[in-house]
């Protein structure tokens, strides 16, 4: 999806992007990429279909997160970045997330969201020294993205 | 899209504090290449037979047993859980991280403790997942013990939780031992996960191992 993507396009995308908190008032955006089949496939999390479900996940679970931010293009939010990071013995790894709306794929805006993060989390998290992302051994344009921006393949967890 | 998995962060403890949820495996036995006799040291010499060994949930009554291995660095320095050096903090234990345990054995020789092995469900709705950690005391390692209750526990826990698919465990990259423990037992060997855990303020690199309930138990 991204390749062939000149240095110029790369730094293109980096440019055109920003990380954000999310707040309430961006559910129907956030809905566009929720609602998306062809987002939710590969996600942990089922496609919602009513706004107030969506509501709710943003109350409990986006706006109280330790580390959830909005992609966004132009100030608005076209998908998602996150890192859960551990505590106790799992303090020194954080694990990555990322989604985006389909509208938006093969841009190059996803590898730039996670060279942010990257560039970033280990001075903002204390004690971090390991971000993790796994991903569906079929989702090759998400393995594209982690290995772009120079994550390590570590290995394929079976039956995961 | 990489998929944001729930946080891995498990809620029983036998401390105060939160349980890290991949239990790492112990230094444990298998010292194989020091009894196995070398092929041109044929004559003379025997390699030990396993002991019988038992798999059973452990009792308080069996905290003096708990302790040879709990309170013991030898055994507990790969480990992330917390060593007891007092009777009370291993009763303790036992009554607020093993008896409420998911699924938690004694190794037993003749019925006495000299380990212990455990199953925990991964969190969330995880259930085709779980982690396997154990523990064996000092004077046992070298004769087999942990691997056999290692073949044990994972050919019953595949019938116990007939929707559990994959077995994970891992061992620290220095700990050769457990290694092979996973090994001989059919574990397959997965990845090495760079800086994953901290034990004693130092963040290490482990093994990750996993066994299917597609692949082929090992006698």
């Amino acid at each position: 999806m991204e390749q062939g993507m000149t240095t110029e396009e790369n730094e293109k995308a980096t440019r055109q992007i920003s990380l954000r908190p999310f707040v309430l008032s961006d559910v129907d955006d956030f809905m566009v990429w929720a609602s998306d089949d062809k987002v939710s496939k590969f996600c942990s999390w089922d496609t919602y279909t009513n706004k107030d479900d969506l509501l709710k996940y943003m109350k409990e679970t986006v706006l109280p997160h330790p580390w959830f931010r909005a992609i966004c293009v132009g100030g608005r939010p076209v998908g998602a970045i996150s890192v859960i990071l551990g505590s106790g013995n799992d303090r020194c790894r954080g694990e990555l997330g990322y989604v985006l709306g389909s509208g938006y794929w093969g841009k190059g805006i996803v590898t730039a969201a996670v060279r942010l993060v990257v560039a970033s989390i280990f001075m903002e998290v204390e004690g971090l020294e390991r971000v993790e992302a796994l991903v569906d051994v079929t989702n090759k344009a998400s393995q594209r993205v982690l290995e772009k921006v120079g994550f390590h393949k570590e290995g394929v967890l079976r039956k995961y | 899209m990489a998929r944001p998995i729930k946080n891995l962060t498990v809620d029983a403890s036998s401390r105060p504090e939160k349980a890290t949820p991949h239990q790492i495996t112990s230094s444990c036995s298998q010292m194989e290449r020091d009894t196995t006799p070398q092929p041109n040291q044929l004559v003379g010499e025997e390699k030990k037979p396993i002991p019988d060994i038992t798999l059973r949930p452990l009792e308080l009554s069996d905290v003096e047993d708990l302790m040879k291995w709990k309170s013991d660095d030898r055994v507990m320095r790969f480990t992330t859980r917390q060593a007891c050096t007092t009777k009370d903090e291993a009763l303790d234990c036992i009554e607020s991280f093993i008896m409420p345990h998911p699924w938690f054995r004694a190794i037993c020789i003749e019925d006495r403790p000299v380990g212990s092995l455990a199953f925990r469900p991964a969190p969330g709705d995880e259930k085709h997942r779980a982690w396997l950690g154990y523990s064996l005391a000092y004077d046992y390692w070298g004769r087999g013990i942990t691997t056999a209750a290692v073949k044990k526990a994972v050919a019953a826990i595949f019938k116990e939780w007939p929707h559990l698919e994959r077995v994970e465990a891992v061992a620290d990259v220095d700990n050769r031992r457990s290694q092979r423990v996973l090994e001989k037992a059919g574990f397959q060997r997965e990845a090495v996960l760079r800086k994953f855990v901290v034990i004693e303020d130092k963040v290490r690199d482990v093994v990750m191992y996993s066994f299917l309930s597609t692949d082929p138990l090992v006698e």
